[in-house]
């Protein structure tokens, strides 16, 4: 017994090798959201080596980090929906705003939002549309210019929706003329009696690379994020992005340091990095989406100083709705999610 | 001698911890959460319900099992109809041959099956290869819809889980005396007749075990339906993964995977006692 013992302590011992310190940033992000010269430059201009990895959804990246209660990250890239919920349980840590030399620089429109008043615990990153994409080899984009329009019978097997249970429902909700973020079930369910209807249209669900199924032809129409739109287009000036009469949606996604970060201080370089405006033009050139960087406007290339996709006119952005949480709701939503995909 | 304790000891020893941390400890953990009712702030409140489990009799998680048990038994019978012959060839050609076959049966293993799971879906796809050579050899003049198709995820599932089929039947027909086949051709037997009443049964516990290697794995592969499927059915592997990801329902999340767990046992333990009644019946 004695010997089994020390085995097991020996084996043990094996696991819990220790680790030099080194002056690094862990960084949890989305998937293709920051491109890898940006990263190269920031570790080149600080010596700060970037531990990169990537999610697919906040709810993989919350799951994460309320399992590791905070730890493991030191920045990570939240939707404004679940600042407030990650800030409420003590995930997300205050940020000493005084240390951002570049925080002047932000566009005051995105900040002291209600989800954080006075920007205690996040930093505007980036922020974007979710439109109607089409191919305009296939249908006329003049044709299609709300949300309603994708229950036109002639998409039948050509349509791509998001695979997203909020992003579905919001669109839903938006062309019944509900709220998107509707937490009222009865609204919830009428939403899924109309994306029923949708069903036999719908060639596939997609949100890890939306813009591939266009690119591929897979598709000729269906829900695309701005961002997704301005990068096919530059490989296939076809694909047209539309904003929808009924309100596009809209969500921004902002820099947090979680609570048990193990380099703050390095995590504070980081987004004072990113949020630099010649930094956050080239992010925006590359990804597609907005900068909350006012003065980055004068570093872009022409191409997207000039793209209605990056820069919507105020008609454009007429209803639009950022999205929010629903908290006990989301079970709702699942559940209809569920049900549409059982074919129930 | 002495030695030869601990490294039993120290071999053993560390199975089992690997065992109790990496299997035992989550099951247990999995097995106490589908009792306990979800919370928004904490994923879980200790109490004690059956609602997880009476909330899977629905006739909405119903059919999505139904749809996932279908699928699977799909899957099964096309791995069983390519791969029993395949076996059967492998288990009989020559010995420099058959090293050669097997190796391509197991040479894909050494690429993630994530990654052939993408490759699959560029050979499919509206302008992909098999569509861009049928165009340009005009047997066709649109391109064929053949990507986010059951009959796509069919062919992935099909594609992924063939090698554990051809293994174990492999395994069954090698062991297979040949005394027994010239015995049945002896007696007059025909090929199909040889084919149908000696060397089928004998290999039944190849085939079962084949069959079920390829069922339970093909009820759990969540990322092939995703990936070749377009996301547009729940199987129940799927499900399970929505719940603990999407709507953070561990509770929920964790019946049904414990309901699977022992539908699964079931079949194992239908498994064992067929074996046992088949090797009576031939030994």
């Amino acid at each position: 017994m004695k010997k089994l013992l020390t085995v097991i302590l020996m084996s043990l011992a094996l696991f819990s090798c220790g680790k030099k310190a080194e002056k690094e940033v862990h960084v949890f992000n989305w998937s293709e959201y920051i491109p890898d010269e940006i990263l190269k430059q920031f570790e080149k201009e600080t010596g700060i080596k970037v531990v990169y990895t990537t999610y697919d959804s906040n709810e993989a990246m919350y799951a994460k980090l309320k399992v590791l209660d905070g730890a493991g990250y030191d920045v990570t890239f939240p939707s404004t929906y679940y600042i407030k919920k990650m800030s409420d349980e003590g995930l997300i840590s205050k940020i000493d705003k005084s240390k951002l030399t570049n925080y002047k620089e932000l566009d005051p429109a995105l900040l002291n939002q209600p989800f954080d008043p006075d920007n205690s615990y996040s930093v505007p990153f980036m922020w974007g549309t979710t439109g109607i994409g089409v191919n305009a080899k296939y249908i006329d984009p003049s044709s299609v210019t709300k949300w309603k329009d994708l229950w036109k019978p002639e998409y039948k097997g050509k349509l791509m929706l998001q695979n997203d249970v909020r992003e579905v429902f919001h669109m839903a909700l938006t062309a019944l003329g509900y709220s998107g973020n509707s937490t009222d079930e009865k609204q919830i369910e009428q939403a899924y009696e109309e994306l029923k209807k949708l069903m036999p249209s719908v060639r596939l669900f997609n949100s890890d690379s939306p813009k591939v199924p266009f690119l591929n032809e897979e598709v000729y129409i269906g829900m695309l994020w701005g961002g997704e739109a301005f990068r096919a287009q530059k490989v296939n000036p076809d694909i047209k992005f539309i904003y929808p009469e009924e309100g596009v949606a809209l969500w921004a996604d902002s820099l947090v340091i979680p609570s048990k970060a193990k380099n703050p201080e390095n995590a504070m370089i980081f987004i004072d990095f990113l949020i630099r405006p010649d930094i956050s033009a080239k992010i925006s050139d590359s990804v597609g989406y907005m900068s909350p960087v006012v003065s980055s406007k004068e570093y872009l290339d022409n191409e997207t100083k000039n793209s209605r996709i990056i820069f919507p006119t105020k008609e454009d952005l007429r209803n639009a709705e950022f999205q929010l949480n629903v908290g006990q709701a989301i079970t709702i939503y699942q559940k209809y999610w569920e049900k549409l995909k059982s074919g129930k | 001698m002495k030695e030869r304790n601990l490294f039993q000891i120290v071999t053993i020893g560390i199975i089992a911890i690997w065992l109790v941390i990496f299997a035992l400890i989550p099951n247990i953990m999995v097995f106490a959460v589908s009792f306990m009712e979800r919370s928004e702030e904490s994923f879980i409140k200790a109490a004690f319900t059956f609602e997880n489990y009476r909330a899977f009799f629905s006739s909405m998680y119903f059919s999505i099992f139904a749809a996932s048990f279908k699928m699977a038994f799909i899957t099964t019978l096309i791995c069983l109809v390519i791969g029993y012959p395949f076996a059967f060839i492998l288990a009989r050609s020559g010995s420099r041959f058959k090293s050669l076959l097997a190796l391509f049966v197991i040479i894909p293993y050494w690429t993630s099956a994530l990654i052939r799971t993408y490759a699959i879906k560029v050979i499919l796809t509206t302008n992909g290869l098999i569509n861009t050579f049928l165009i340009k050899a005009g047997v066709i003049s649109e391109p064929l819809n053949m990507l986010y198709t059951q009959g796509a995820v069919v062919l992935g599932l099909v594609y992924t889980l063939l090698p554990f089929m051809i293994l174990p039947l492999y395994a069954a027909i090698d062991k297979l005396d040949t005394r027994y086949i010239e015995a049945s051709q002896d007696l007059g037997a025909s090929r199909l007749q040889t084919l149908a009443y000696v060397i089928i049964p004998i290999t039944v516990p190849g085939i079962v075990a084949g069959c079920l290697l390829v069922f339970l794995p093909s009820l759990g592969l969540f990322y092939i339906p995703d990936i070749l499927g377009g996301a547009k059915n729940i199987l129940i592997g799927n499900l399970i993964r929505d719940q603990f990801l999407n709507s953070r329902n561990w509770p929920f999340g964790a019946a049904a995977s414990n309901i699977l767990t022992i539908v699964m046992a079931f079949m194992l333990f239908a498994y064992y006692k067929s074996v046992r009644a088949i090797n009576r019946r031939v030994l």
